[in-house]
């Protein structure tokens, strides 16, 4: 008997008729319908800048904060409480294994997503190392991506996640273009991908280079916003 | 504190360790396989990380360790703060049955032998091993107390720091915020042994057939790694479980028993009472007119009570129709309610006139004059142990010795037969040491 990955609570599966017709293999659940219900999806109501949850379908307040820099974000999830906990434990306990919980609906996400080259954003060397994974890639389930960004780690004195919304706006530019990314990105449509948009300044760092990079249009999937 | 006084007896993963502290790697290989040496459990083949390392995830709940870890540890060198004043500080006497259990305890301590202490549900557990603890204490032991649950922890941590108030403690859970000291007594939950190694003389292992150390290989590994190979285990619970009753009757553990209170009134029995289909009763808003008529009953004498349910979701449709017939003024409380602490200390000062609650407060909550009802009495989750502990809660104080516990269940249920049959045996054994019926 497996268990849900969240709550450890022994999952009961239930086979529909139609999947029973189909003749394939059987999903299989990681996490329980109880715990699936805590993550709150983004509907089409949604910010068209930064993807976030609204009533409405104006650029929302932050967005225009940012002026003439625009970014196309889609995201998943809203950033609520269940997944506030579930990054805790994913990306800053380590646990490598609850990569399986978004690895289907990212999947979903991504086959709705209209680009060439996907560019999952980096984790720096120390991270990589401590860390032991780049939380992003995790996600991905077979799907082909170009590590066409590199992070230089030196000026990375506290993680985003700790510091202020007007400190993580002063921060400088982290990525830089890897050796092989003129090939990867000249004339293409790139999707970047990255775990939350919170100011989105990671997001249009990224994105400068990409453009910097030769890329015709840069678009971004966030899991959470 | 020393970094030293922090490693003795511990094993923590750390960068680098003092000199004289000894380390080893956090996962090993063995055959095919490889074991957390912090909570060895054995590793899955999918838990390894894209940069090659093992991770245990057994035990991340304390911090991950990856292969590349190292446990650093000092082994125990007792090396305590000498006591200014008496030991026990406590100014409260035993009865003769339960001074009699007393040394029993005191003299399987001095043997060093594992033992098992199974006293009815409020016989005075605590108090019972107070003169072995002052006794292994002057022995300049260390000693912990550790409990599955953290309520009984936090519910102790006052009492023994009133007990033993010249003896330096320590109180570890979860959720605590202060930093780890180095004290002779430690009290924590069974999770936070998986930081010691090797550390203790004697542990004294509270509510022993709890969830989830009953359920858990993690946590019985915990308590023979942190024990000494010299140390010995005290096991206190009222209702032992199968497998602990069988080491008994191997003699792999010495046994005292106490079948009585320490009031010396016998323990309430459970009386059953038949509802056919209450839960589809329940669905329509209704509960079944006996037990309506009994809670009214109760609630014109303004005697307070405990209602049981078998799920959290019954909560919410028994509170409803409680209130549908006039029975108003209760709270319902449950494991993950925010409020809970704050719940269970109104009914403790009598603020309300009742709780309706799940099985988590079976046990370690003290109420006086309490009367106890369960609804759905024959619902699995209601194990014999547990129905023995909830019918526990009544008549606990010595003012108010007896209490009325009433099952209520859709059919007669072996595990509550086997309750009743426990309680009647526990019974017959207590007369006999001069229990009164009252």
């Amino acid at each position: 008997m497996t268990h849900c990955l969240l709550c450890h609570q022994e999952l009961h599966p239930q086979m529909t008729l139609a999947q029973f017709w189909r003749w394939q293999p059987l999903p299989v659940p990681v996490v329980c319908p109880r715990c699936e219900q805590q993550f709150e999806r983004i509907t089409t109501m949604h910010c068209p800048q930064c993807g976030r949850q609204q009533t409405s379908l104006a650029v929302c307040h932050d967005c225009e904060r940012w002026g003439d820099v625009p970014l196309r974000n889609h995201a998943v999830y809203t950033y609520n409480e269940a997944m506030k906990a579930y990054m805790q434990q994913y990306k800053f306990q380590g646990d490598y294994a609850l990569r399986q919980v978004m690895m289907e609906p990212l999947k979903q996400a991504l086959a709705q997503q209209d680009y060439d080259v996907l560019v999952p954003i980096p984790v720096n060397q120390e991270t990589w190392q401590t860390r032991g994974f780049n939380q992003v890639t995790g996600w991905l389930l077979n799907q082909p991506f170009q590590q066409a960004l590199l992070v230089t780690a030196d000026h990375k004195d506290q993680p985003q996640s700790a510091k202020t919304r007007q400190q993580r706006l002063l921060t400088q530019q982290p990525f830089s273009l890897a050796p092989n990314a003129a090939t990867v990105l000249k004339d293409r449509r790139i999707l970047l991908l990255d775990d939350v948009y919170t100011t989105g300044r990671t997001l249009r760092h990224a994105a400068a280079q990409i453009y910097l990079g030769g890329a015709k249009a840069v678009t971004s999937l966030t899991l959470a916003r | 504190m020393s970094d030293e006084q922090n490693l003795f007896g511990r094993q923590l993963p750390l960068a680098s360790g003092p000199a004289n502290s000894n380390s080893r790697p956090a996962i090993v290989t063995i055959g095919q396989r490889r074991q957390c040496q912090r909570c060895h459990q054995w590793l899955l083949p999918t838990d390894q990380l894209p940069n090659r390392a093992w991770y245990c995830r057994q035990c991340l709940q304390l911090g991950r360790l990856t292969s590349q870890n190292k446990l650093y540890t000092i082994p125990e060198p007792n090396r305590f703060v000498r006591m200014k004043g008496p030991i026990l500080t406590w100014p409260g006497k035993l009865s003769p049955t339960q001074g009699a259990a007393a040394t029993a305890i005191l003299d399987l301590a001095r043997q060093r032998r594992n033992q098992l202490l199974w006293a009815v549900t409020g016989a005075g557990k605590t108090e019972i091993v107070y003169p072995a603890l002052a006794w292994a204490l002057a022995q300049n032991w260390r000693v912990a107390w550790v409990s599955p649950r953290v309520d009984v922890c936090l519910e102790l941590a006052p009492r023994l720091q009133q007990a033993f108030g010249h003896v330096p403690q320590t109180l570890l859970h979860g959720k605590q915020k202060a930093p780890y000291q180095y004290c002779q007594l430690t009290l924590c939950t069974t999770h936070q042994l998986l930081r010691f190694h090797a550390a203790f003389d004697w542990i004294i292992v509270d509510e022993v057939d709890a969830f989830p150390l009953a359920t858990s290989p993690l946590l019985k590994t915990a308590i023979a790694t942190a024990q000494k190979p010299t140390g010995s285990h005290l096991y206190l619970t009222a209702t032992p479980g199968e497998q602990l009753q069988r080491q008994v009757r191997q003699k792999k553990v010495a046994v005292t028993y106490l079948p009585l209170r320490y009031h010396g009134v016998l323990l309430p029995q459970i009386s059953v009472c038949l509802i056919w289909r209450w839960r589809e009763r329940l669905a329509k808003g209704r509960l079944d007119p006996k037990l309506i008529r009994q809670l009214q009953n109760y609630q014109q004498r303004g005697q307070r009570f405990l209602l049981f349910v078998p799920h959290v979701i019954d909560l919410k449709p028994v509170a409803q129709a409680l209130q549908q017939a006039g029975i108003v003024g209760g709270l319902t409380v449950h494991a993950t309610d925010n409020d809970r602490a704050a719940k269970v200390q109104a009914m403790r000062d009598r603020t309300i006139p009742f709780l309706i609650t799940t099985t988590i407060l079976e046990r370690g909550v003290t109420f006086p004059n309490i009367a106890v009802i369960v609804l759905g009495g024959d619902d699995p989750v209601f194990s014999t142990a547990a129905l023995v502990q909830i019918a526990g809660r009544a008549g606990r104080h010595r003012d108010f010795p007896t209490g009325a516990v009433t099952v209520y269940c859709h059919s007669q249920s072996r595990r509550v037969r086997l309750a009743q049959r426990m309680i009647a045996q526990l019974n017959r054994q207590g007369k006999r040491l001069g229990g009164r019926q009252q």
